[in-house]
């Protein structure tokens, strides 16, 4: 419950169709994509402009209520999950793309603009907004740059941080700051950066200059098929460590292909214990030199078929099957569980390989599909709530690969971010030192840690609180601890 | 963010007294007060304004690092971290005395993993360094600002150079770090994995903060694979304009050339001198390189060629072979100092603007006509592929009047760039000569980087009086 005297002087700021307090109407805000979690917030605000969300944020930092930005709410993690006695603040009405400079090469949007109309505003100059998450079509650019969100093309054209060029932003004090510059560099601390991933702690985005990139002339994509999982795994370190950066390198496994092709019938070859799709795009006269040092590699690595697509239709018929992996193994179990693990590339077949026998230990199928050329795993465990054990189960299954990510050098969250789901596991990646220096950033901040409250960064009372979230001999200790 | 950064003092002058004795005690001949060393580390290269520290001392190790950090901590005595003093921003003039510590002789490559494209070394490896012992693995180190600088420096400043059109700066191409706190403690940033959205950037944060955040004592960087065709190609132009103008299209064309460098009619008759590039004209000037596949390279150096033809550019003159490339990457290279014998016995300090691409022509040509009417000698130079450009103003150091209207001058580059929506510093960094550029730039984010400074080292003793402008 908000106080009264509060939520009247957000009223004087807000017309009453955006200041949202009776239940029903903040229940569509309960949860985001991480639908685990759910809480509703004592207000929903939907500012229309820069100005109403300084006016929102000086009230809120004058009156101590927590602040949970919102873009459209498909974070996987959690992120804007609502604080009990907070507001949510949803950016989804600053929905302008303010300019497109074709010479510049940059568009300047606000946070509420989807990710994929970027790219649909820009194809008339013959450009794109690289980074493509597989939500683009509903989430926005402002959760992508508080995620620093990846995608498909990540490999070849970098994250949201590679692709930004500067944020304007309000702080939990009221004050509008720019971070980045038009220009390719920014002096002084590289503050573009910390906002990039931020999770909403630290500021609210209010508008950013994306850079955008020259469409490619022409794209082919090779579907690689193994009979093996770690000669899979190996073939991509093979491609890389070749000096190819493809347009996309990404591998599924055959529970993933044999979901997959029920629902989209992309023609997969179902037999294949593991698919690889590698995208080659450029000129032509490029495409064609990089697809035979593909095919060159892929076959030496032990491919046991490779096609290369022959025309548009083709290739986005191949794609198709990846990008509908998500909802596909959604249609062959009633829950399923995406873990976002990174590892360098090199421990891809050793890591796959402990997934399957761990999947055959805990006897949940696991599908993988994945981002393999950036080394990022997006293991499926595939569960049904309904069954008594298989949720504890699935989380334990969870916890034991984000532990060996974190073994091999890797870290446990590769594109979703900590939000509230991954709060335990950063006890486990980052030591005290570390852990610190972050909660010195957030002070820097927001001294009162009204921003996005209980998110991203554990406190050290926490993370004692969790012990190292290690997995030993199977034993999860603190097994009465949610961390779902 | 109200209370002020702890303003930097000297320390108390027994505090230094016991603090050096103990360093000699514990380091021995790695740990030097000669009146000699301790010039040699007041100043790296450009405008001079040394400032002596009171010790310098040669690590080895991580914990070498972390252990007199911790002394330093408890003595609260200031510490500026070394690599080979080729800044060119007064970084390492130690304004407060205190302890140097000269990393150079951490100069190891640790680890080169080349199924994974990245490789770990510690921070006193020079660039040069790195790529010759990573002959043999077909891979190599891009970033090239000219100096042979340490991957510590260029780590700590940003830096960038001639191929970040095609590579990115330093901030692409760290991935981890590690770090001895101000209170001496060690600490990994980043790790392995080519993405991670855990936590906080802190990789990014320290890249560039120029040693006032912590002390970068290894560096996680990536590496390329050697392209299998390059070459290289000067292009002769009649005016400033038709160059800049054909290296706008070319960037919006989006042809992935690996380096455009401009030299102006100026510049490239210092380097016609200095290096012997007799073969070229005094002109205004394009350099690139291609790398690629040789299908590629060839039709990328098509589509260039096509562009500067329509802008009146030369035919191109060819450097394919490696030894014709580095010739020519040299002269390059030693444009500072081709500038500075023009005028034998004048000083030369670089400015470093960096504008949006699309206004790179305006403030080109602006700047030249703005040199013209000073009477100075100041030629042109740059990255432009990044927008990224330097003049090199000549002034005779005994003449006051010539001193002041170049440092008027370089303020004017500074703030011009930053009218067109650029920065003053797009690769040298901000050191103690660019705070005031940084309040003109960054007004409103100051106060965050200044309580960033406060997070991360609350009692100012990591290179204190940089970087960030004091409260």
């Amino acid at each position: 419950m908000l106080d009264p005297a509060f939520t009247s002087s957000l009223a004087q700021v807000l017309a009453p169709a955006s200041l949202l307090t009776d239940a029903e109407d903040t229940r569509p805000y309960e949860c985001d994509g991480l639908t685990l979690f759910r809480q509703q917030p004592a207000a929903v605000l939907l500012p229309d402009n820069e100005a109403q969300v300084v006016a929102i944020l000086r009230l809120c930092h004058a009156a101590h209520v927590p602040v949970v930005a919102r873009g459209a709410g498909t974070s996987l993690s959690g992120g804007a999950l609502p604080a009990a006695d907070g507001v949510v603040l949803s950016l989804a009405k600053l929905r302008r793309i303010v300019a497109i400079d074709p010479l510049a090469r940059t568009a300047i949007v606000e946070p509420g603009v989807r990710n994929l109309a970027i790219s649909e505003a820009a194809a008339p100059y013959g450009l794109f907004y690289a980074p493509d998450p597989s939500s683009q079509i509903a989430c926005s650019i402002g959760g992508n740059v508080a995620e620093n969100a990846g995608g498909v093309h990540c490999l070849k054209y970098g994250l949201t941080v590679h692709n930004v060029r500067k944020v304007r932003a309000v702080t939990i004090e009221g004050d509008v700051v720019e971070f980045g510059s038009d220009a390719l560099d920014s002096p002084g601390y590289d503050l573009l950066a910390l906002i990039n991933g931020s999770e909403g702690l630290l500021a609210v985005i209010t508008q950013i200059t994306v850079k955008l990139l020259a469409k490619p002339q022409y794209a082919q994509v090779a579907l690689a098929a193994f009979d093996d999982l770690e000669r899979a795994g190996a073939a991509v370190g093979a491609v890389i460590g070749a000096g190819i950066i493809p347009g996309g390198l990404e591998m599924m496994d055959q529970q993933a292909t044999r979901a997959v092709e029920a629902f989209v019938h992309a023609n997969y070859p179902l037999d294949a214990a593991a698919v690889l799709l590698i995208e080659s795009d450029g000129t032509p006269v490029e495409v064609a030199a990089e697809m035979a040092e593909i095919t060159h590699v892929l076959t030496a690595s032990g491919a046991t078929e490779i096609r290369v697509s022959q025309d548009e239709t083709q290739r986005l018929l191949y794609w198709s099957g990846r990008k509908a992996a998500f909802p596909a193994v959604g249609r062959i179990s009633p829950d399923y569980y995406c873990i976002d693990g990174t590892i360098p590339r090199a421990a891809l077949p050793r890591v796959l390989r402990q997934i399957e026998d761990w999947s055959r230990e805990f006897a949940l199928p696991c599908a993988n599909v994945f981002h393999a050329g950036d080394g990022n795993l997006h293991p499926l465990i595939l569960f049904d709530a309904n069954k008594p054990g298989d949720k504890e189960r699935t989380v334990e299954f969870g916890d034991r690969i984000l532990q060996l990510c974190i073994d091999v050098g890797g870290t446990i969250t590769g594109e979703h971010g900590v939000g509230i789901e991954k709060i335990g596991g950063m006890c486990a990646q980052f030591p005290p030192v570390v852990l610190e220096r972050f909660l010195g950033i957030k002070r820097a901040f927001d001294a009162e840690s009204l921003l996005n409250p209980g998110k991203g960064v554990p406190t050290l009372a926490r993370c004692a609180e969790f012990g190292r979230m290690h997995v030993h001999h199977g034993e999860l200790r603190h097994p009465e601890l949610p961390r779902f | 963010m109200n209370s002020a950064t702890q303003s930097p003092t000297r320390p108390q002058p027994e505090a230094v007294t016991a603090l050096t004795a103990r360093l000699r005690s514990e380091y021995g001949d790695r740990a030097l007060t000669t009146h000699a060393i301790r010039e040699q580390h007041s100043h790296g290269e450009g405008l001079a304004d040394a400032a002596m520290p009171d010790i310098v001392v040669f690590p080895h190790t991580n914990d070498e690092v972390a252990s007199i950090m911790r002394i330093c901590h408890a003595a609260r005595i200031p510490v500026i971290a070394f690599g080979v003093g080729t800044s060119l921003e007064g970084h390492v003039a130690a304004l407060y005395g205190g302890v140097c510590l000269d990393l150079s002789q951490m100069n190891r490559v640790l680890e080169v993993n080349d199924a994974d494209l990245d490789c770990r070394v510690q921070a006193g490896v020079t660039r040069e360094q790195l790529n010759t012992e990573l002959k043999g693995t077909g891979l190599f180190f891009p970033i090239d600002p000219g100096a042979n600088a340490t991957i510590g420096g260029m780590t700590s400043t940003r830096a960038s150079g001639t191929n970040a059109v095609r590579y990115g700066t330093m901030r692409e191409n760290v991935m981890g770090l590690t770090v001895v706190t101000a209170d001496g403690r060690i600490m990994r940033t980043g790790n392995r994995a080519r993405k991670s959205s855990a936590g906080y950037d802190l990789t990014r944060l320290l890249v560039g903060s120029e040693g006032t955040l912590g002390i970068i004592t290894e560096i996680q960087l990536r590496l390329y694979g050697i392209p299998e065709s390059i070459s290289a190609a000067v292009c002769q132009f009649p005016d400033l304009k038709s160059a800049v103008d054909s290296v706008i299209v070319a960037m919006q064309l989006g042809i992935p050339v690996a380096r455009i460098e401009l030299l102006d009619d100026v510049q490239m008759d210092a380097c016609i001198r200095y290096s012997q590039l007799t073969e070229f004209a005094a002109k205004p000037t394009l350099c690139f390189e291609f790398h690629g596949t040789e299908a590629g390279v060839r039709e990328q150096a098509q589509m260039i060629e096509s562009i500067a033809t329509d802008h009146g550019g030369s035919a191109f003159q060819w450097a394919t072979k490696p030894e014709e490339r580095s010739r020519l990457w040299k002269a390059r290279h030693n444009a500072y100092y081709a500038a500075l014998a023009l005028a034998p016995g004048k000083q030369g300090f670089a400015t470093d603007a960096c504008v949006p691409i699309s206004r790179l022509t305006d403030c080109v040509l602006e700047t030249q006509a703005d040199v013209a009417t000073t009477g100075l000698i100041a030629p042109i130079v740059g990255h432009v592929g990044d927008g990224n450009f330097h003049l090199v103003i000549l002034f005779d150091p005994a003449n006051l009047d010539e001193r002041s209207k170049a440092e008027a001058l370089a303020a004017r580059v500074a703030l011009r760039a930053i009218a067109m929506g650029g920065t003053c510093t797009g690769e040298h960094g901000i050191g103690v000569h660019k705070l005031d550029a940084l309040r003109a730039e960054h007004g409103d984010a100051i106060a965050l980087m200044q309580a960033i400074k406060r997070a991360l080292d609350p009692l100012n003793l990591l290179n204190p009086g940089k970087t960030v402008p004091p409260v």
